[in-house]
């Protein structure tokens, strides 16, 4: 195909030109014969959090009476990265048939449903240019929408340049067409008063380091009960299992600031509040727990040999009809007045404006004031109990270290905004990569004694003595994987509190300027 | 990539038809396919309207002075490029004498487009020269069609005998019938024999038809203007046994 780099090859219809004048104008200056003409409807599809616009992939489903297929599309470019016949669109990746689907999206995917974003209704044209032979020269692809301005595409064929420079020529000088980006979404998420990438888990609050910390702090509630909101009907209808790891993480930032932030909001309204967020992070812990261990299952079966991968298929079953049984409860309690109510005050109550005079301590200090010397104290915390830490501190010593870290993480997440854009990022991996060892140790160590009770449970389920073996296994591997761990930690630990690490924590939160 | 050359020593017996519909049928079913028509005459080109020209001609064709690739054009079906012939095609011999190793030089042309294409088809102009060397060296198939006349004994094994003197181990030799008609007790006969002497004959046979000579005023293969006829099928079972042929 030539360079076709600065031939305008997408445009939008004015709004005044009709799709029959159009044709009849275009007929008037080269030789078209419409060799398609057919009701059709695109729908764009993406991950609730956007993971294949982010991977740059524009995921279109497009069905006709003669056509039904998936096109993956290079959101920068607009070339077809893949194109194959699909009769219906499926939620998870586990659904698709194609191979060569499977193999793009996986990655990409991973255990995010598919969703809807838009459907748009429109009949196409495909014109056909033709030169004195009757040879089709190039190719021009009307798409005249219901809601949206029609649009025209120019498909250029192999070794036909000029006439393709010359259609180009005609639709903008000629007929006056506007030059667009061919991507549609955009305007049709627009219509919907939406914009592509308007959900992510990762927190975004923007501070001003001067706001009230009072004032400052509902205002990251408030965030942070959206991300509750936005989250809870697909945790209900269980569309994936990441709408309740979502809606989790929110109810757990929610109840760290709570502890967190202290004194800066009356301690009658945060006590009350903070047992309602442990509740609802107690009611979700089970039905999550189950979504890792299924989440974790290849994972699991790649551990055991061969030949006995098959064995553990009956602790899938257990956990997933747990799972099922797990989650319907939780929809019924997310459903219930208990929840809903509750949360409604919360709102209600992050609404209300400030006090003119509190009396809490903290909270006239500016906001920036509370994140600096908060964060400066649990980042000394974490010091203190990671220097304490030896080969022969029990677990226990570990696990509270990683609490004091997820605080840590959740103030830095809070604040972010506040601080130099570059160095806050990296404090943050570098404690997330401290984090990591720390979470391997105490999941391993979790999983080791669920899966030691899941063995108890299903004695009484007739299970086969194979997959009392290969639990056996998971559980070996597991304490190994668990050892190792503890191996790494004070390496990894080390690395945390190195001098140019310790030295851009105090730039950040404790230097006074 | 297969490289599957139409090729007969004979003139007029169903080369470009194969080579066109075959193309086509190629294409239709997924694989990206090119039809280079190498004969001056451009017969195929003509079927897929493409003007019989070629920047620089032969000469600088052959010279590989032209990347191959900006000489294509894109035919108006799905998947199914064409390199035109040019009327300086009639001098192919003596540009490819000129060149040191004439008898590479097809298949060396053709690496570039290598990674772009599943299949090339040749259409070829009849008799043995330079050339069908150049395009015996490049090819994997060598279909060749076959009038059921008692002369075409001679030409299978003119052929035959030609691929085994010069050693052209990595050619496969894929002889079928061609415009055939059934109602013939000579065609019945020759073909029963045939079939006997030579089991490397394909089993599908191209019958005479008319609508396979509407080709020229359509100007397009086959299964541009019809959807389904006894050439259509004749054709499609051709396809197959080649790509059984091709793994
Ligand atoms: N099966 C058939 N039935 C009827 N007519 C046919 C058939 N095959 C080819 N023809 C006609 O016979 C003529 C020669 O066919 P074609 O051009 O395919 O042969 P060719 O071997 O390529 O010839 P040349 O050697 O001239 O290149 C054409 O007019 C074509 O339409
Ligand atoms: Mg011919």
């Amino acid at each position: 195909m030539p360079d076709n780099h600065d031939i305008a090859l997408n445009f939008q219809l004015p709004e005044n030109l009709k799709v029959k004048k159009f044709l009849a104008r275009l007929d008037e200056q080269v030789s078209i014969h419409i060799s398609s003409e057919q009701y059709s409807l695109k729908n764009y599809y993406d991950s609730f959090d956007w993971r294949l616009y982010q991977a740059g992939y524009l995921c279109e489903f497009l069905q006709s009476k003669t056509t039904s297929k998936l096109i993956l599309l290079d959101i920068e470019t607009e070339k077809p990265l893949l194109s194959a016949d699909l009769d219906k669109m499926p939620s998870l990746l586990d659904e698709f048939e194609n191979p060569a689907i499977k193999r793009m999206l996986s990655p990409v995917l991973e255990m995010r449903a598919l969703n809807c974003l838009t459907s748009l209704p429109f009949q196409s044209y495909q014109i056909n240019v033709l030169n004195k032979d009757q040879k089709t020269t190039v190719r021009i692809l009307l798409e005249d929408y219901e809601a949206l301005p029609a649009r025209a595409t120019i498909q250029p064929i192999k070794g036909y340049d000029k006439s393709c420079i010359r259609i180009s020529e005609l639709l903008t000088d000629t007929l006056e067409l506007k030059r667009v980006k061919k991507n549609i979404l955009q305007a049709a998420l627009k219509l919907q008063g939406r914009k592509p990438l308007d959900y992510s888990s990762k927190l975004k609050i923007q501070l001003d380091p001067s706001m009230r910390a009072d004032i400052a702090s509902k205002y990251i509630y408030s965030c942070l009960l959206q991300n509750i909101k936005v989250n809870e009907a697909g945790t209900i209808a269980d569309t994936d299992s990441e709408f309740l790891h979502d809606f989790r993480v929110a109810v757990r930032r929610t109840r760290s600031g709570l502890s967190q932030l202290k004194e800066i909001l009356p301690i009658d309204k945060t006590a009350s509040f903070s047992e309602y967020f442990a509740w609802l992070g107690q009611i979700t812990s089970l039905t999550r727990d189950l979504d890792v261990y299924l989440l974790d299952f290849p994972t699991f079966e790649s551990t055991l040999p061969e030949n006995m991968k098959q064995a553990i298929t009956p602790l899938h079953n257990f956990l997933k009809v747990r799972q099922v049984k797990a989650q319907k409860e939780l929809a019924g309690k997310l459903k219930s007045p208990e929840y809903v109510l509750r949360l409604q005050e919360w709102e209600e109550y992050l609404k209300e404006p400030a006090a003119k005079k509190p009396l809490e301590a903290n909270a006239l200090l500016t906001i920036k004031q509370v994140a600096d010397k908060r964060i400066w104290k649990v980042y000394q915390r974490v010091l203190k109990d990671g220097n304490a830490i030896d080969n022969d501190s029990p677990a226990e010593a570990l696990h509270d270290l990683r609490k004091t870290c997820k605080k840590l993480r959740y103030l830095m997440e809070f604040f972010q905004s506040m601080y130099d854009e570059t160095t806050i990022n990296h404090a943050i991996k570098s404690l997330k990569k401290f984090q990591d060892i720390l979470g391997t140790f105490q999941d391993c160590e979790v999983q080791e004694h669920a899966l030691i009770q899941f063995g108890e449970d299903m004695r009484n389920e007739k299970t086969p003595t194979e997959t009392f073996l290969a639990m056996g296994i998971l559980v070996q591997h597991l304490q190994q994987r668990q050892q190792l761990a503890r191996l790494d930690f004070s390496g990894r630990f080390d690395m945390f509190q190195s001098t140019e690490n310790q030295a851009e924590y105090k730039k950040l939160f404790s230097e006074k300027n | 990539m297969t490289v599957i050359a139409a090729y007969s020593i004979k003139g007029g017996v169903g080369k470009t038809s194969t080579a066109v519909n075959l193309a086509y049928l190629a294409a239709n079913s997924g694989y990206k396919t090119l039809i280079w028509d190498l004969d001056p005459q451009g017969a195929s080109t003509f079927y897929f309207r493409i003007k019989p020209k070629v920047k620089g001609g032969s000469k600088k064709l052959i010279a590989g002075e032209r990347d191959l690739d900006g000489l294509i054009k894109g035919s108006d079906f799905a998947n199914l490029d064409v390199l035109p012939a040019d009327f300086s095609f009639r001098n192919l011999d003596l540009v490819l004498d000129s060149r040191k190793k004439p008898k590479q030089r097809l298949e060396k042309l053709l690496k570039p487009v290598d990674k772009e294409y599943d299949l090339i088809v040749l259409d070829c102009p009849p008799n043995i020269s330079l050339l069908s060397e150049a395009v015996f060296a490049a090819s994997d198939i060598l279909l060749s069609p076959i009038i059921p006349t008692t002369l075409s004994l001679r030409t299978l094994e003119q052929l035959k005998k030609f691929i085994k003197d010069n050693k052209l181990e990595h050619l496969k030799l894929a002889p079928f019938f061609s415009m055939t008609d059934r109602r013939k007790k000579m065609h019945r006969d020759i073909m029963q024999s045939l079939f006997d002497e030579h089991p490397d004959l394909l089993q599908s046979a191209v019958p005479y038809a008319s609508d396979i000579e509407r080709m020229g005023l359509e100007r397009m293969p086959l299964g541009g203007f019809i959807n389904k006829s006894r050439s259509t099928d004749a054709y499609q079972a051709l396809w197959r046994e080649l790509q059984d042929l091709m793994e």
